[in-house]
């Protein structure tokens, strides 16, 4: 580092002095031709039209007034009135009017709230520290008469919310006897884990605290939503029959379920199809699904039978069983171009760099986003019979041929520039 | 320069690699030669050979013995049987990367009975070259200038040429240097006619 840099950089004018600019030189007898106009890559918005856009946006979102802060602060806590500016100010209020639109369908959540009651779906439960208890926070360890005495006093509390009416008296059928009974061990039992079974407090409110929900680590159950919507498709673990053939295809792949649900499949053709015998035509269903991780993996299964639902099981399972690696260049599109022919379809796949897309087909999108690939064009110059355009698909991208392996048959050196270029942070 | 004997073997060596042979044949002329030694070059075939009509002896098989030497061997063996291990001395000469190995091979008088004869390469049940097509053709011949070769090299589509886009795909020029692959062409920053794509 040189000294009489910074000295020459402090006694510098404050404007370095710019080179001139010096007097050109043209080499040719014509005219330079101008650079090409570059376009932006946005279009570009006049100052007028963002000052309409922000009058109507202030118009439709106007902001609050004086009264009505005032009358805020009647409804709301001081930290409650604190995040509601905090919101207010974190959107703005052109892109609300710009981009914003009503959610119609029926999953949605309601979010236009009035933030007066805690929605357990939506909001995070109440929780509240140790310091928010006054007055000492000293246990003992209880005795075992007292230790009864509690665990009693805690099971009635427990029966008593969960039967509101009272307890059913009288002649009572077996079913209620049973109903009763559990009920009785559920209150027994919460009430042993209860902390005001162990422990005793001398202070009132951490006694308080103790049976004080809002300050158990243990996070509140979740609502029992009811309406339509939910009623229609709630399934209990009783109802779900155990299928024969999906717990065969788990032995199969030595998978569990959990793994099976993260398989995306789809049935992209389906056709009725007819054998013609001595009693008649017989008529099925044909069915052709394709299963995919989303991560390189890629199956294609066929199912036919007279029952629909057993045709597309039968296509589905073939499709998980039949899954195949499929090689991906950066994760995201292949390596080189492709081409297969089945029938007299030919597919012909070609890799694209990197956010361009998966400008294909319907087909081939389905089973490119199956497989996981992000960049792809394609062309099916012939026949574009669905079944064979995705099997022929499927065939193309099994059956790469990989740099490395194209390397070694040749007895050459193959280097991915692009990794070496990045360092290896592309994939 | 006959495009036309050219179009010929390249769909020759197609046939014959799809045949899985292991050796085969085409007619001799300077260019097939220098193409051939540009394929081997870039491992596409394994070995290219002068030769007459008949194959000629596989290499391997060319260090044989006669069959009344192999009596005298017999009994070199069992007097010394050490001498079944090949010295060191013996290897060092056949060592195939450090020295130029010649064969004996009969190349007949004829210049028209002489056949150029190339070894096929094979990886994982799959041809190295599985496909060699004409990209100058007799009824159309095209040349490529390297700005050209720069584009086609990086998968673009320059002069009408398609863009080596399939995985390790070369392509052949006929230049006034000789006959080269195009990455070489580039680097060179040479143009030429554009013979045929391999891959």
């Amino acid at each position: 580092m040189s000294v009489c840099r910074p000295v020459r950089c402090l006694f510098a004018s404050a404007a370095l002095p710019k080179p001139s600019a010096a007097p050109q030189r043209s080499f040719h007898a014509s005219a330079p031709r101008a650079a090409r106009r570059r376009r932006p890559h946005y279009p570009s918005i006049k100052a007028e039209d963002l000052k309409l856009l922000s009058q109507a946006a202030e118009t439709q979102y106007p902001k609050y007034d004086t009264s009505e802060t005032a009358l805020l602060e009647k409804r709301y806590t001081p930290a409650q009135i604190a995040a509601i500016k905090a919101a207010e100010t974190a959107i703005d209020n052109r892109d609300l009017l710009t981009q914003s639109s009503h959610r119609t369908d029926p999953w949605l959540l309601p979010y236009e709230d009035d933030l007066a009651e805690v929605d357990p779906v939506t909001d995070h439960a109440e929780k509240l520290d140790p310091s928010d208890i006054p007055g000492s926070h000293d246990l003992q360890d209880v005795n075992e008469e007292e230790r009864d005495e509690a665990i009693t006093f805690i099971a009635n509390e427990n029966l008593a919310r969960m039967f509101p009416d009272g307890l059913p008296e009288g002649e009572l059928s077996e079913d209620t006897q049973r109903q009763l009974q559990e009920a009785m061990g559920t209150a027994v039992t919460q009430a042993l884990l209860d902390p005001r079974a162990s422990f005793r407090v001398k202070n009132r409110h951490a006694a308080a605290a103790l049976a004080d929900p809002r300050h158990s680590i243990v996070m509140p159950d979740l609502p029992r939503i009811e309406n339509r919507m939910v009623r229609q498709t709630r399934r209990l673990s009783s109802e779900e029959a155990e299928d024969p053939r999906q717990k065969r295809l788990l032995q199969y792949l030595n998978w569990d379920k959990q793994k099976l649900r993260s398989i995306k499949v789809k049935t992209l053709v389906v056709h009725g199809v007819t054998n013609q015998t001595r009693m008649g035509k017989i008529r099925s269903m044909y069915y052709l699904t394709i299963a995919g991780n989303q991560a390189g993996l890629l199956g294609v299964g066929e199912g036919k039978s007279v029952e629909p639902d057993e045709g597309r099981k039968q296509s589905v399972m073939a499709a998980i069983r039949n899954m195949r690696p499929i090689p991906r260049y950066e994760n995201r599109t292949t390596f080189g171009d492709l081409e297969c022919k089945v029938g007299a379809t030919k597919v012909q796949l070609f890799s694209r760099p990197p956010g361009f897309g998966l400008r294909v087909q319907h087909l081939i999108f389905e089973i490119a986003r199956a497989a996981g690939l992000q960049d792809l064009a394609a062309r099916t110059p012939r026949s574009r019979n669905k079944m064979n355009v995705i099997k022929a698909t499927w065939e193309a991208l099994c059956n790469q041929k990989l740099p490395d392996e194209i390397a070694r048959a040749r007895g050459k050196k193959l280097v991915d520039v692009r990794k070496v270029y990045y360092g290896g942070s592309v994939h | 320069m006959s495009l036309v004997n050219l179009a010929h073997v390249c769909s020759h060596l197609q046939n014959a690699s799809k045949a899985r042979l292991g050796l085969t044949s085409i007619p001799v002329s300077k260019m097939h030669v220098n193409l051939m030694l540009g394929l081997q070059r870039e491992g596409f075939i394994s070995s290219v050979t002068l030769g007459g009509t008949t194959p000629p002896t596989p290499f391997l098989l060319q260090d044989q013995l006669d069959p009344e030497e192999h009596e005298d061997m017999a009994q070199k063996l069992a007097a010394e049987p050490w001498a079944a291990y090949p010295s060191p001395k013996w290897t060092g000469e056949h060592l195939l990367g450090g020295r130029q190995v010649s064969y004996n091979v009969k190349v007949p008088q004829n210049p028209a009975r002489r056949r150029l004869w190339l070894g096929l390469k094979y990886w994982n049940n799959e041809p190295v070259l599985k496909t060699m097509k004409l990209i100058s053709k007799p009824t159309r011949r095209i040349w490529l200038t390297s700005e050209d070769l720069g584009r086609i090299t990086r998968t673009r589509e320059s002069a009408y040429v398609k863009g080596l886009t399939h995985p390790g795909e070369c392509m052949f020029l006929s230049t006034d240097r000789g006959i080269l692959e195009a990455r070489e062409c580039v680097e060179r920053k040479l143009g030429g006619q554009p013979l045929c794509r391999v891959y």
